[in-house]
Parts: structure tokens; C-alpha cells; sequence
């Protein structure tokens, strides 16, 4: 009893402080947020990433770990294409041998935590003094498990989302460039002021996907989008869902938002490459796409928080955290725990941060910025999304529902025209029989 | 059918190709969009609509790119090269054996066997891919190229094919031999297959072709840059935030100029005759 | 003992010997199969008696994951489309076929090439086949819905709609397919002798009745191999599912692309239901083999082998 009152405490704690974004950027050089350290025995390794420029990155930082931290150690770094990464993890698993340490995404984690495979990370923190609390608690909530709210995995990175919006268009129609206090009314005003039936051009589209489009606009009114935490209970068909959806399809329906299959497909992709073709004034995309936008955009453009919502008062992104974990049948537990403590520090996160395009999970000031001076001289406004990380939303979503609420939804109402409340009650019927009862 | 083009009018010759050509359209289209994005700079990836010709086509470079993304893109080809042959080789042997047997030997069992090599058609690779990575696994060839060479040597489909076109040949041709007191090996080596180059033609086509494009095996029993297949070095190129259209297509395209070339070689073995011996005309 | 073996063989010392030989030409082959493809199947036969989810060690279930395949929707939904796909594909892809190969048999200038360009899809890379399909099948942007505008079908979004999506897939079936099976009937189509066309053009038979009568029944055995082989494959459909919804729901809205391998695909490595995905791919093997033993069955009835024995 006094165990789960504890870790509602620490719960409610932990989303007060992230929610006004206390701790998160609280220092400033000096001390380093997370400080490396050296292992107590060196041993071999075998370590599984999904991407090959990663993998360039990670090699770059266990070399460093290996020289400074761990002499001897070996670690075999494995590249599986991402496209069947979870396939094969789950064939390995099987077979009965998982890589000792791996990249882990807050969708599949739950079933690993479940399944008893991932090794508990939370006593190391505690050894080496590490307060798991100085992540934004959407970057770690997710990945905590048990009623301690033990940490298992270490964030690598973060990836949040704003409107990227062509200035040129602003400027043609008149319009000032949206700023990161407008809200939903000002962004349907602008929207509309855009749109042009006659060339064609779309005022946004924003709903595309999980994670680029409509939950974001469900959590600015302050529901936790499609399921609460922890498999709670799946949330599309409360009132603030149902105002976020019928927000966006009456935008579809003045024909402001280009449908589904206009736009060419359900991904935010494909809605971000009727941006760049000049067919969408606004769109929302995800910081993973800075550096593509930076080279393939031909016209001018910038970022923008996106609108809080009129009542709430709240801008609030998705965001999702690539986590490093380690297997609980790992024969060197001690020393994956220490490579893994090296990935999140801020020695190891000075890879990620330079090498650009991956945003490093280390809240430390200094990382932060080197990962904004990586895209080089630029007047985009990419501060908008390390902002974005202070009042956001981890991702409670998982493998089994994920079709029926990254995509099928969103064909449904906004290609197919479904009714806003019989498509949620729909993914609902999906989501329901994943829920702890 | 018809020997020369002497057999066909004028009209009806214009009337073939249209067919063919206006079908070869749509045959090529994909393999048209692949090789041109192969050459496209990343500003012309994502334009709508599709380009079907880049503005400013920059192969070289794109070549460049992709050898600097996966610096192994050779071995990957080399290792498919590798495997393929083997596979084919393997198969040539074991199924033409086999589909020999199966076509003129009454044995006890005959169907039955027959039946069960056809029914392992019909289970679908996806439904075998765990028990047959355990296999591997316990067999201790995870990461080698006997795993991706020896099962792969093995084919109920080139039995079936070899089989039906061994029976098409006529009894006659080899009893005569087996009454000079051939064996049938000698039989097989000498009569059928020389009377077969047409089905072997195909069968060749069709193993390199599936050997060359195997993906969800090679994923599951190889690792490693020493061992992967160039199916799995495309699937590499592509991130969970990244396509790189252009890299991915001039990989792809790398990969199936070797299979276009193969085909033009082997294409020329569907001519009748060659293969009739002795009922030629 | 021994006289049991020998008459089991045979029951002339010529066949007894002859039998022999079958058994050890089909030796190698059949034995490498049964080992490396006939263990795995056995292993997943065993398995969709478990509830298993790849972690956690196997439970047994006994016919529970058979059970649920008769009060799952998604089953008889899964099954269903894959039988409209096969009435869709196998019809029009050997019919196809067949007159691609037959056009290409003709001694025409650069059939070489031709027959190259036709083969070209069975090596073309999925993701590109991807792209420029669902490019293709798009509403108003799409090539299709420009020469489809006329009619009023301009808007038709081929790839949503849960009772249009399999026609997109078909044709992806189909294009993928047209050259694989152009080159077995190319292969068939060498072994006709010359001398019955001959024969048959001294007796006046027009092109169609030489067609009719020497090609049609002297190429019967390979359409037969073509027949099996494509209905063994449209049972299996799974790339070009997963090709053309990729970029909408993958499945199909409401699962309406989900074909029978796509479904067992899915249960087991997204919801971690092994054994009923096992389950499944044993229903579904039963099936095609009862199919195949059918059409073993009645090929008699239309199948001309010029020197099958007994």
C-alpha cells in the first residue's frame, strides 16, 4: 500500500515538474548532466541498431567508451534494416538469444517489459546517481515499469513536432507568420486565407498519423491521445477527442484540408511532399525532418510551435524517445549497464549532437545547442522544437492497435468521411481488448 | 509454330507489336521510375507530379553516395553472386535427379513422396520463418554461407518444372539408349537433358531470379556484413526517419541489371528444335 | 523378410531394380527438403497447438487456436479475400500469359528484348513496383483516374475503398506474374515437334485450328504446371498486399486487402500469436493442398503427356 502510494507520489511529482519544465534546462554547463563512468570489468557485448547513420554514430561513441571508460571491452555492433527490426528481434527472441543491449522504441517496449525480457536499468541509476527525473517525463514515463516506476531503458533521442508553414504564401496573401502564441482559431483563420481552389493550393493538413498528426491536437485539450497510460483505457471517444477530431474534419470539409487520398497517402510523408511541392501552405512535421526540409525545400519557410488550443491554453507535442535497453539474459549485465549509462551521458551524447538530424535525448544546455548549431547557418527556428519537449506527450500507443489508430482512423474520417464519433468508437472496439481491465 | 517472319503478313506483324509494346509499357513503368529517381538530385525526390525524367540527373554522384552509405554495397553483391550460384548449381543437380526419377521410375511411395515435395509449396515461408531460423540456429551455421547455399540447394517448384517438361519427352528417344545398355544416369546426362535446354532455360532463369531476390531467409540466418545479401543491403539504406529514394533505387537498380542481363543470354535457349533431337525435321 | 522388401519393390527383378534407381535419384532432393523445409513445417504444425508468444516458454492449448479461427471474423474475412484475389489473378494471369508467350514465340524482330521487358517486373524492386502503383491507382493526381475522368470515375479512390482495394491488388498480382509464367510456357511451347504443325498444315488446318488442336493439347502439360503453380501462388499473396497499402492502412480499411498469408503474418509477428498463426497457416495448407490434389485428380481429363508410364 505504502509502495503504490509512494509511486503515485513520485508520479504526480514527476508530471507537475515536467509540466512546468522545471528541472529539464535547470543547468548550465559546468557539471555534467550525466556523468560517465568507468566499468568495473570489461567483457563482450553484442548490440543491435535499426539504422545504418546510427550505427556510423554509435560506433564513433563505443570507441570512445572503450578508450576512456572500458579498455578491453568488445562490443559487436549489429545494423538490422529497420523496416524488419522488430520481426527479427522477435524471431531472436524465440530462438532464445537477444542482443545484450539494444534500441528499443516506446510502441514495442511494453511487450518486452511484460514478457519479463529487458534487464531493470534502476538500480544502476540509483549506483551511479543518476536522477532518472532530469529527462522530460514523455521521453521516460514510457519506458518505466513496475510499481516503483523503475527506469529500463535510457533515451536516446527526441523527436516532437511543429507547423512548418511556406512564407512565401504568408507573404502573397498578406498575412503576418504565425507565432508561437496563436492558437486553434487563429490557425483556422490562416488556413482558410490560404487556401486557393484555383492554384490548387491547400490551406494545411495536419492529421496524418499518430504521431505528426491528430493526437497532438487531442492532447492541447488535455486528454492523453487514444489510450491512457499504461493500457488504462483507450480515450478517442472522450469529449476532448472528439473536439480535436471534429476541430480538424471541419477544416477537411471547407475543403481547407486536402483529403487522404489527394495528398497521396496517410503518412505525414506524403503530406509533407505536397508541402514541398508547393500544394500546402502548412503542414505538420516532425523534427526528424529539419535537415531534409533544409535540403529539398525550394522555397522559403520556417517552423512554428503548434497552436494551443483556444480554452487549455496548451501547445502540446507528441514525442517519442528511441531507448536503449539491455536483455534480461545478458551474461554482462553490470558492464551493459555502463555502456549504456556512457550512450546517455553527456560524452556520449556529444556524438549524436553533432552528427545532427537525431535530437539527443541529454537535456543538457550545451548538447542542446550543439545539435541546434549542426544544421550550420540557418535562420529556421529550430529552437521550436527543443520547447516543444517541456510541455509534451510520450507515446502510450502500442505494436497491436497501431494500424487502427495511425491509420485506419484517419482514412476513415478524413478520406472516407466517416462520422468523427463512429470512427472513435470504432478504433475504440480495437483498442478496448488491449486495456488491463 | 512459325519458322520465319516470312509466315507473317505485313499487317499482322504491325498488329503484334502494338500489342506487345503497349503491354510493355506498363511492364516497364516501375523499373522506368526506378532508374530515373536512381539519377535524381534529393531537391527533385519528392516533386509532384512524379518526374519521369530528372531536370538535372546526377547518376555519378548518387553512385558515389551510395558507396559512401554502405561501403560493403560490393561484398553484398558478390555475396548474392555467391549464393546464387551455389543455390543454382545445387539445384540443378538435386532437382534434375530427382525429377528424373520422379518421371521414369515406378517406386514404391512414388505419389505419396511426389505429393508431400508439392505440398511443401504450399506452406507459406512466413508461417516457417522462426522454426526455420531455430534450425539454422542449432545446426550452428547462423552468419555462414552454408546456411544460405545448402537448404537453398533443395526445390520442390524445379522438381515440379523439370518433371513436367522430362515428360513431355518422348519414350522412345530413351529406351533406345537404355537398350544399348546405358545407365540411367548416362540416360539423364545424354538424352533428357540435352532434350531439355528450353525447361533448363527456364529453370535458370526463374532459381537465379528467386535466389538473387531472396530477402526474409537471408535476414533471419546472416548478420553480418561478411555474409548479407544485397536484398538486405537495400533494405539497409532506408532509416526509420529516412528514404533515400535516389540511394535505395540505384541500389535496387545495381541489382537487377545483373538479372536483366541473364535473362538476355538465357532467352535465346527458348528455341524450338534445338531441343527435338531426333524428331527435328 | 527379405521377399517382403523385394515384392514391396517390385515384381520382376527388372522392375525391382528400376525401382531402385527412382528411389535413389529422388533421394537427395527429397531428403534435403523433408530436412530443411519439412522439420520447420512440423515444428510450426506443433507450435499452433501452443499459445506461444516467442518469449515465454510454449503453453499447450490443445485445438484452442483452431477453435477461435471458426468465431474470428477476421478469419473468414482473411479467407475470403483470398479466394475473390485467386478468382481475380489466376483467370487473367495465364491468360495473359499465355498470349504473351505465344506473340513472343513468333519469329519477330527484337522478341529478345521484348521478352526481357516483360520479365522485368519479377526482378523490379517492391518498393519501386510501391511507388509507381499507388501512384498509378491515386484519385486525381493518378494516371489511371486521368483516363478514367471521362467516365466520371476521375475521383474513384481505388485504394480506400474497402470493395475496390483487391482490384488494385490483382493487378499487381497479375503484372508481377505475367513473366514468370511467360518464360515456363515459352520453355513449353519449344518441346511441340515442328513435324505436327507440319502434318497438320498438309491436312489444310487453319492458324486457329493449329492452334486448337496441336498447340492447346501439346502444351497441356506445362499450362498444367503453370495452372498449380499460379494457384498455389495467389493463395500465398503477400507483397502485393503489403505493396499497395502501404501508404494508406496497411491491410486494407477495416482489413479489406488482408489476404491469408498477410493475416498469419501479421498475428504472429505484430501480435505475437504464434500458434494461431501456426493455426492458420495450417488451415491454409490444408486447403491448397486439397485444391492441388483436386487438380492432380482431374488433370487426367485434360492433360496430353507424351510419355507418362502407368
Amino acid at each position: 500500500m505504502f509502495k503504490t502510494r509512494h509511486s503515485l507520489m513520485v508520479l504526480v511529482i514527476v508530471l507537475l515538474m515536467s509540466a512546468l519544465a522545471m528541472p529539464v534546462y535547470a543547468q548550465d554547463g559546468g557539471e555534467p548532466v550525466i556523468a560517465a563512468q568507468p566499468c568495473d570489468e570489461p567483457g563482450e557485448l553484442t548490440m543491435w541498431v535499426w539504422d545504418e547513420v546510427w550505427a556510423g554514430i554509435i560506433g564513433e561513441s563505443i570507441e570512445a567508451w572503450k578508450a576512456d571508460y572500458c579498455p578491453g571491452a568488445e562490443v559487436t555492433l549489429e545494423v538490422q534494416p529497420w523496416g524488419q527490426y522488430w520481426d527479427l528481434l522477435k524471431t531472436n527472441a524465440a530462438g532464445g538469444d537477444l542482443p545484450d543491449v539494444f534500441n528499443m522504441s516506446q510502441t514495442n517496449y511494453f511487450f518486452y517489459a511484460e514478457n519479463e525480457a529487458l534487464l531493470n536499468l534502476q538500480p544502476y541509476w540509483d549506483e551511479y546517481g543518476v536522477d532518472t527525473t532530469i529527462w522530460g517525463s514523455g521521453m521516460v514515463d514510457p519506458y518505466r515499469w513496475g510499481e516503483d516506476g523503475d527506469l529500463f531503458a535510457a533515451p536516446v533521442n527526441w523527436d516532437t513536432i511543429a507547423i512548418f508553414y511556406n512564407k512565401d504564401m504568408f507573404d502573397a496573401a498578406g498575412l503576418d507568420y504565425p507565432t508561437a502564441d496563436w492558437d486553434w482559431n487563429d490557425f483556422a483563420e490562416m488556413a482558410a486565407a490560404l487556401t486557393d481552389p484555383e492554384a490548387d493550393v491547400y490551406g494545411a493538413a495536419v492529421y496524418a498519423e499518430y504521431q505528426a498528426g491528430y493526437p497532438n491536437w487531442i492532447a492541447a485539450t488535455g486528454v492523453t491521445p487514444v489510450a491512457e497510460a499504461g493500457r488504462a483505457g483507450c480515450t478517442l471517444e472522450e469529449p476532448g477527442s472528439l473536439e480535436a477530431l471534429n476541430f480538424l474534419k471541419g477544416l477537411l470539409d471547407e475543403g481547407i484540408m486536402p483529403d487522404v487520398s489527394t495528398v497521396g497517402g496517410a503518412s505525414p510523408d506524403d503530406a509533407f511532399n505536397f508541402f514541398a511541392s508547393g500544394k500546402l501552405a502548412m503542414v505538420a512535421g516532425g523534427s526528424w525532418k529539419l535537415s531534409q526540409a533544409l535540403d529539398e525545400v525550394p522555397f522559403n519557410w520556417d517552423v512554428v510551435q503548434l497552436p494551443r488550443h483556444p480554452e487549455t491554453g496548451r501547445s502540446r507535442s507528441i514525442l517519442h524517445a528511441v531507448g536503449y535497453v539491455a536483455s534480461a539474459r545478458t551474461e554482462n549485465p553490470d558492464l551493459a549497464a555502463n555502456l549504456i549509462l556512457f550512450l546517455a551521458s553527456d560524452e556520449g551524447q556529444r556524438f549524436f549532437a553533432e552528427g545532427g538530424n537525431v535530437a539527443p535525448a541529454n537535456p543538457s544546455p550545451a548538447i542542446q545547442q550543439l545539435w541546434i548549431d549542426s544544421f550550420g547557418e540557418t535562420d529556421i527556428n529550430i529552437q521550436t522544437f527543443v520547447d516543444a519537449t517541456i510541455d509534451s506527450q510520450g507515446v502510450t500507443v502500442f505494436d497491436e492497435i497501431w494500424d487502427a489508430i495511425n491509420s485506419e482512423i484517419v482514412v476513415q474520417i478524413f478520406d472516407l468521411g466517416m462520422d468523427v464519433e463512429d470512427a472513435a468508437a470504432a478504433a475504440c472496439d480495437v483498442v478496448e481488448p488491449y486495456m488491463v481491465q | 509454330m512459325l519458322t520465319s517472319s516470312r509466315d507473317l503478313t505485313v499487317p499482322i506483324q504491325i498488329l503484334c507489336y502494338a500489342i506487345l509494346l503497349a503491354g510493355a509499357v506498363v511492364m516497364i513503368m516501375p523499373f522506368v521510375w526506378m532508374t530515373s529517381t536512381a539519377c535524381k538530385p534529393d531537391i527533385e525526390l519528392n516533386k509532384l507530379p512524379v518526374r519521369w525524367v530528372p531536370d538535372n540527373p546526377v547518376c555519378g554522384d548518387n553512385l558515389d553516395k551510395l558507396y559512401d552509405t554502405s561501403p560493403n554495397f560490393n561484398r553484398y553483391l558478390l555475396n548474392s553472386a555467391i549464393v546464387t550460384i551455389g543455390r543454382t548449381l545445387g539445384q540443378l543437380v538435386t532437382c534434375s535427379l530427382a525429377a528424373y526419377g520422379f518421371a521414369r521410375f515406378q517406386f514404391p511411395g512414388r505419389n505419396v513422396i511426389f505429393a508431400l515435395c508439392l505440398g511443401l509449396l504450399m506452406v507459406p515461408f512466413q508461417a516457417i520463418l522462426i522454426p526455420e531460423y531455430i534450425l539454422i540456429r542449432e545446426l550452428g551455421w547462423l552468419d555462414s554461407f552454408r546456411a544460405l547455399i545448402i537448404p537453398g540447394s533443395f526445390s520442390a517448384f524445379a522438381l515440379f518444372l523439370l518433371r513436367q517438361a522430362f515428360l513431355q519427352i518422348p519414350l522412345e528417344i530413351e529406351e533406345a539408349a537404355t537398350i544399348d545398355g546405358a545407365n540411367p544416369l548416362r540416360v539423364l546426362w545424354h538424352v533428357t537433358l540435352p532434350m531439355s535446354v528450353p525447361a533448363l532455360a527456364a529453370f535458370a532463369v526463374i532459381t537465379v531470379q528467386a535466389a538473387w531476390n531472396d530477402f526474409l531467409y537471408p535476414l533471419v540466418v546472416s548478420s553480418t556484413p561478411d555474409t548479407r545479401v544485397v536484398t538486405i543491403g537495400i533494405a539497409l539504406l532506408q532509416g526509420e526517419r529516412r528514404t533515400p529514394w535516389n540511394l535505395l533505387m540505384m541500389g535496387s537498380f545495381l541489382a537487377t541489371v545483373p538479372m536483366m542481363v541473364l535473362f538476355l543470354m538465357l532467352q535465346r535457349y527458348f528455341i524450338a528444335g534445338i531441343s527435338m533431337g531426333g524428331v527435328k525435321r | 523378410m527379405t521377399t517382403a522388401i523385394l515384392n514391396w519393390l517390385g515384381p520382376t527383378p527388372l522392375s525391382r531394380r528400376k525401382a531402385l534407381w527412382g528411389m535413389a535419384l529422388v533421394a537427395p532432393n527429397v531428403l534435403g527438403l523433408m530436412f530443411f523445409f519439412g522439420l520447420p513445417v512440423l515444428m510450426a504444425f506443433g507450435t499452433s497447438f501452443n499459445e506461444w508468444n516467442a518469449i515465454k516458454p510454449p503453453r499447450f492449448v490443445g485445438l484452442d487456436n483452431f477453435e477461435r479461427l471458426l468465431y474470428e471474423d477476421s478469419f473468414e474475412q482473411a479467407l475470403t479475400n483470398t479466394f475473390k484475389l485467386i478468382a481475380l489473378v489466376v483467370p487473367a494471369e495465364i491468360l495473359l500469359a499465355l498470349g504473351v508467350a505465344l506473340l513472343l514465340n513468333l519469329p519477330l524482330r527484337g522478341r529478345g528484348v521484348l521478352r526481357a521487358l516483360y520479365f522485368l517486373p519479377v526482378v523490379t524492386s517492391t518498393v519501386a513496383a510501391s511507388v509507381v502503383w499507388t501512384g498509378i491507382f491515386q484519385p486525381r493526381y493518378g494516371i489511371l483516374s486521368q483516363v478514367l475522368e471521362p467516365f466520371g470515375l476521375g475521383e474513384t479512390k481505388w485504394l480506400v475503398e474497402p470493395g475496390l482495394v483487391l482490384i488494385p491488388v490483382a493487378v499487381v498480382a497479375v503484372w508481377q506474374r505475367v513473366g514468370f509464367d511467360m518464360v515456363i510456357f515459352l520453355a513449353g511451347l519449344q518441346t511441340i515437334p515442328g513435324v505436327l504443325y507440319e502434318a497438320a498444315l498438309i491436312d489444310g488446318a487453319g492458324r486457329w485450328q493449329r492452334f486448337r488442336h496441336v498447340t492447346l493439347p501439346m502444351l497441356s502439360p506445362t499450362t498444367f504446371l503453370v495452372v498449380v503453380l499460379a494457384v498455389i501462388n495467389s493463395f500465398q499473396i503477400f507483397d502485393q498486399v503489403y505493396v499497395m497499402t502501404l501508404r494508406t492502412v496497411p491491410g486494407g480499411v477495416g482489413g479489406s486487402a488482408t489476404t491469408l498469408t498477410y493475416y498469419l503474418y501479421r498475428r504472429a509477428f505484430t501480435n505475437s500469436e504464434f500458434g494461431y498463426a501456426s493455426a492458420v497457416a495450417l488451415v491454409l495448407f490444408a486447403i491448397i493442398l486439397l485444391v492441388t490434389v483436386f487438380q492432380l485428380r482431374i488433370q487426367r481429363r485434360w492433360v496430353y503427356y507424351e510419355s507418362e508410364e502407368g
